[in-house]
């Protein structure tokens, strides 16, 4: 790997949705920075999602998001995903591109789910050694994300912060952190959402995602679907005091309102963080 | 086997409801048994590829209304997991699937109805075509090269041989209007689905333009195009007929080059 180990910082971005398309073309809203985009969805041969996708990037940054490479997957790897990400990756020209610290199926069943792995030394091993040959074959370093999660295994032998570093480590690789996933997982299995940043080896952080979610009472799923919550935010600012600047955006995937209302959560992150970022740039 | 492939095999049997044997593997807490929080995934991976297909045959879904659509959703998931990276082709199968539980009429009226919506989902990210041939480059084509003339089409292009009254139908749920009784004909009719630009268009065929239109894209040039077409038309009109299908098909956006036989 030759590329630059200077954190890259591009901003305040969101994830870019259909719903949005016109909207963003015709206007060109400039407290966008940047936008994610989901691989998959443009992972097709031509029409409507490829021409605004196009459009969009003459204007703006973007950085590249999936959810199919099942990295955690104890089956092959699949190749034929890789050539069309890494063929995606040359059209679009991202700052970087990212995936789940998951697996999606096996037996080439795809759940589509972003399934949880056991905090093991056999599944640190699996996903180091799995997300190199990724890296290798692209050519380029990658963003691997923590998950919401809803179970916790027997199996577990650390906790979520040291597993997700001990990959980041070994396959020298960076993280995207989604600050969300953070506080539902710490919701759901009981730690402090605190203890797990002061886990993180800050100079990896590249990425934050920030999301809302769905509290069934027991269980906080991480649906995307509504606005982001104030402890969420709360937490939120413990990262931006503890990592300084890292490229944040929101993500919202259902109930997805107007651009104006996201443009708005989005100016709420960086009235947030700014006073962090400033210091630290 | 590994640990881990052993345990992910059992927790996709779980997901796909084979076997409850994962839950021996999963804490439970007191807010949330193991048996919660395995079914939020259980849930999820139901729900997801549901609201899927209800996307993709969004007329389909209208039609069976979503009690029976679910079922038909849930019952499809069990026979045609998805093994494609992207969700986006988990319904591919979906008309071939309701051609083997359905009979009679019905299994015919569902399939060409799913089939329909599926087959605009092929055209809305079928491959783009940079350049088309023009109705003015017509013009540039000597009169003695005509009869050699092959046609080239953009891949943003089908059609569907249908009984059935379906992409009216489809198209009133679509647009929100009046969705006609369902009616069927003796014999098939051509219906041509096509992209132009970002938008899908959609008509149908009389018999000797489908016939034509078939033909072309087989690699037929225009005589043997008009010799076919004298089973409909008069020896005197079936020139200037056959250059008006293609007349129109230029016109359409439909046709990338001319070729020569």
């Amino acid at each position: 790997m030759t590329e630059s180990r200077t954190k890259p910082f591009l901003g305040f971005g969101l994830g870019l949705r259909a719903e949005h398309y016109q909207d963003v073309l015709e206007r060109k809203p400039k407290n966008v920075d940047w936008f994610e985009i989901l691989s998959e969805n443009y992972m097709i041969d031509g029409g409507k999602p490829l021409y605004f996708l196009d459009a969009i990037r003459q204007d703006y940054p973007m950085v590249m998001h999936g959810v199919s490479m099942s990295l955690g997957s104890t089956d092959e790897l699949d190749f034929d995903y890789l050539r069309q990400l890494k063929a995606l990756i040359e059209r679009v020209e991202p700052r970087w591109f990212s995936d789940h610290l998951c697996w999606t199926g096996v037996d080439h069943r795809n759940m589509h789910d972003l399934l949880p792995l056991p905090y093991t030394q056999e599944a640190v091993n699996h996903l180091a050694d799995r997300i190199s040959r990724v890296q290798d074959f692209i050519g380029r370093q990658m963003l691997i994300e923590n998950l919401s999660s809803y179970i916790t295994y027997c199996d577990d032998a650390m906790p979520e912060w040291e597993f997700l570093s001990a990959i980041a480590e070994k396959a020298d690789c960076y993280l995207l952190l989604d600050v969300n996933n953070i506080y539902v997982s710490s919701f759901n299995h009981h730690f402090d959402p605190v203890d797990y940043l002061a886990g993180i080896p800050g100079e990896r952080v590249w990425q934050h995602h920030l999301a809302g979610h769905t509290n069934d009472g027991n269980l906080i799923i991480d649906t995307h679907d509504q606005d982001i919550i104030d402890p969420v935010w709360a937490l939120y600012e413990e990262t931006a005091r503890r990592f300084g600047p890292v490229s944040t955006m929101i993500e919202r995937d259902g109930n997805i309102p107007a651009l104006e209302a996201v443009l708005e959560e989005l100016d709420h992150a960086r009235a947030i963080a700014a006073p962090y970022y400033q210091a630290g740039k | 086997m590994t640990h881990l492939r052993d345990l992910q095999l059992r927790f996709q049997d779980y997901l796909i409801g084979k076997s409850e044997d994962i839950e021996a593997d999963i804490i439970s807490t007191e807010n949330a048994l193991a048996e919660h929080r395995l079914g939020t995934y259980y849930n999820a991976y139901r729900i997801r590829l549901i609201d899927c297909l209800a996307v993709d045959y969004s007329a389909l879904a209208h039609y069976l209304g979503r009690g029976a659509f679910e079922n038909l959703a849930l019952d499809y998931l069990r026979h045609y997991p998805s093994t494609h990276p992207s969700v986006r082709w988990f319904g591919q199968h979906l008309p071939a699937y309701l051609r083997d539980i359905y009979a009679g009429e019905e299994q015919e009226f569902l399939q060409e109805l799913a089939s329909y919506e599926w087959a605009q989902s092929l055209v809305f990210d079928a491959a783009d075509s940079e350049s088309l041939f023009q109705l003015e480059d017509m013009a540039q084509v000597p009169p003695e090269a005509w009869p050699e003339l092959t046609f080239r089409f953009k891949p943003a292009m089908l059609w569907l041989d249908l009984h059935w009254n379906v992409a009216l139908i489809e198209n009133a749920i679509d647009t929100g209007t009046e969705v006609p009784q369902a009616r069927r004909s003796d014999f098939p009719q051509r219906w041509l689905i096509w992209r132009r630009e970002l938008k899908t268009y959609w008509r149908s065929l009389e018999v000797h333009e489908a016939w034509a239109i078939e033909q072309a894209a087989e690699g037929a040039n225009f005589a043997a195009i008009c010799e076919g077409l004298l089973e409909w038309i008069d020896a005197e009109q079936v020139a200037l007929v056959a250059a008006g299908f293609l007349k129109q098909w230029i016109g359409d956006q439909l046709v990338l080059s001319l070729g020569k036989d």
